[in-house]
């Protein structure tokens, strides 16, 4: 056996994949202060949206668990170590927001897998036999082995988003981090990365999924953090993703929409409320025709 | 007429002067894909140009040329640091200032103290009349630029295509940016005296832009911009001794000379395949009649 497996199996069997962010502050140098005294733990098998306005100190967070930031106070672990040595371990995988990426890179669909295999190769990065199998059945995995000879441009947005999906996988991280994966992939990707993500779950993964979609959260979340600037609630899906708390998290950003339908045929009562950070929904008839003012039962206001 | 083709080479010094283009024309086209793809090319050309008051103090005072560009490219690139961290300037503003700063320094030095090194040389490169002290610091520098290349392409490779996925399997980005810098300075330096500090930065772009319009795997890109490095700067070196012109000039328009037949007939990025593309594409539409481009409105 290669030697990058017997690593691979050692992760395996430590089940001690759980993340500790512990009293976390991070300033940066004109002063700014991100996050403060942000404190949550996540364990191994988990599901978990990290959500909050713009600038509410999501990607802070992403940075400081990844360690491109070093927090001014307290400290994060990853399986009990220093997030820098985890990273050498290849405990973390990250997969990067689609803005984030130059598409027209030079680079191939089997390329961008492979680098996920770097932290098991040696220093000149040359492939071994096992790292091209794992490379591949990552791919088939995603569905993309077809496209591996592609350059990365050449691709769909689902497609792009799968990719990095691949060399998560590849990495074999046991930790995953995603930066809005959802933004600007058709519905039926939306369905394969959560349909992958709930696998990689029932795995014992551990991931982390900051995300703008709050209509999608419940659908596979089991847990949340909610921030803005520290925690201000963080635990299982049902307790936490509460009107209350997403009410303090978004006040004032979030579009509130209560629908009464008090003229029910049946008369009971059928309130419900749409919290939406999308922009001003399209109201339609039963024509088909706009309609040009709120419908009676319909009432439109800002929540504070 | 083949004597007459041979005649440089019957000549040490174009012997001397074809091989040593070639070398940095190589190096150079190794480091032109990393420049071109990270965006740096403004940064290439600022420290080119940031080597001359190095270059200038080095000759006034006996040191090595290459040790003084060195150390004033590193120090205008820290010099570029600290301005833009404490302004609310721009980068490229910044970039603007530091060097030609630097160069104005380097030029009024070398025009108050003249010494073995004149401005021309240095601004306009002079590899026919090197000296052999400074072929080899050129080629020392050469070889070490090389060897960190063929070593460290692939990390570096991920570092400029996502510098967090580097940082996020461990690797130490800062040194990976610092390395990147370092093998920039130093092959400005090394390309200095071939041809001169207002055309460095065209080696050091050119061929890996050429590069880019013909190939979507970056292996493939560093092997073409690599050997149009060499060939450019052999071929530039050798037709200047015929056109009695200066060789940087040779070697750049050469290259530019590749640059555009790439651009106009690469076969897939290039503008000819774009347009037959395009033009295909709307053929075969026209031809299979019930096809409009716009699914909604066939067989209207």
């Amino acid at each position: 056996m290669s030697h990058g497996s017997t690593k691979l199996n050692k992760n395996d069997i430590s089940s001690e994949i759980d993340l500790h962010v512990n009293e976390v502050t991070v300033a940066y140098n004109n002063g700014h202060v991100a996050l403060f005294d942000t404190t949550f733990d996540l364990g191994a098998g988990t599901i978990c949206a990290l959500v909050g306005v713009n600038g509410s100190g999501k990607s802070t967070l992403f940075k400081t668990i990844m360690g491109f930031l070093t927090p001014t106070r307290g400290s994060v672990t990853i399986g009990g170590k220093p997030v820098q040595v985890a990273q050498k371990q290849n405990m973390v995988a990250y997969i990067p927001q689609a803005e984030d990426v130059d598409w027209a890179f030079p680079v191939s669909v089997m390329d961008v897998v492979l680098m996920g295999r770097y932290g098991y190769m040696n220093f000149l990065r040359i492939p071994r036999a096992t790292d091209l199998e794992i490379a591949i059945e990552s791919l088939r995995r995603v569905n993309m082995l077809d496209y591996k000879e592609r350059q990365i441009g050449e691709l769909s947005g689902g497609q792009k988003k799968r990719v990095f999906l691949a060399r998560a996988l590849a990495q074999r991280g046991r930790i995953v981090l995603l930066d809005e994966p959802f933004s600007g992939v058709d519905v039926q990707t939306e369905a394969a990365i959560i349909e992958l993500l709930r696998e990689l779950r029932a795995d014992e993964h551990l991931i982390l999924v900051s995300t703008h979609d709050l209509g999608l959260v419940p659908s596979f979340c089991d847990q949340v953090v909610i921030i803005n600037r520290t925690v201000l609630a963080a635990g299982p899906t049902h307790d936490t993703f509460t009107q209350e708390n997403l009410a303090r998290a978004f006040g004032g950003t979030l579009r509130d929409l209560r629908i009464d339908h008090t003229d029910a045929p049946d008369g009971t009562s059928n309130e419900f409320r749409v919290l939406s950070d999308d922009e001003e929904p399209l109201i339609f008839g039963h024509d088909g025709r706009l309609v040009d003012h709120w419908h009676p039962g319909i009432d439109e206001e800002e929540s504070k | 007429m083949i004597e007459l083709l041979l005649t440089p080479l019957h000549y040490e010094y174009m012997i001397k002067a074809i091989v040593v283009s070639g070398v940095i024309g190589g190096v150079c086209g190794l480091l032109s894909c990393f420049v071109t793809l990270k965006g740096w090319s403004l940064m290439g050309d600022a420290l080119s140009h940031a080597i001359v008051p190095g270059v200038a103090v080095a000759y006034l005072v006996g040191l090595p040329f290459a040790l003084g560009a060195f150390a004033s490219g590193l120090l205008a690139a820290v010099v570029m640091g600290v301005v833009k961290s404490k302004t609310r300037i721009r980068e490229d503003a910044v970039i603007g200032i530091v060097f030609t700063t630097f160069f104005a320094a380097g030029v009024l030095m070398i025009s108050l103290f003249p010494s073995n090194i004149s401005l021309k040389t240095i601004v306009l490169g002079n590899i026919l009349g090197i000296a052999d002290s400074d072929i080899i610091q050129m080629l020392a520098i050469s070889a070490v630029a090389l060897l960190v290349l063929v070593l460290k392409w692939k990390d570096l490779l991920l570092f400029a295509f996502d510098p967090n996925q580097a940082q996020s399997i461990g690797l130490n980005t800062t040194r990976l940016n610092l390395m990147l810098l370092i093998l920039l300075a130093a092959t400005a330096v090394a390309a200095l005296q071939a041809v001169g500090a207002v055309l460095v930065i065209a080696m050091l772009v050119t061929p890996g832009a050429t590069a880019y319009q013909l190939t979507d795997r970056f292996g493939r890109m560093m092997l073409l911009a690599c050997g149009m490095g060499i060939v450019t700067s052999m071929l530039g070196a050798y037709i200047s001794y015929f056109l009695n012109g200066s060789t940087g000039g040779c070697i750049v328009c050469l290259q530019t000379l590749v640059f555009l037949m790439a651009f106009f007939f690469a076969p897939k990025y290039g503008i000819v395949a774009a347009r037959r593309k395009a033009r295909r594409t709307t053929d075969a539409l026209l031809i299979s009649g019930d096809a409009h481009p716009v699914p909604a409105l066939r067989g209207l």
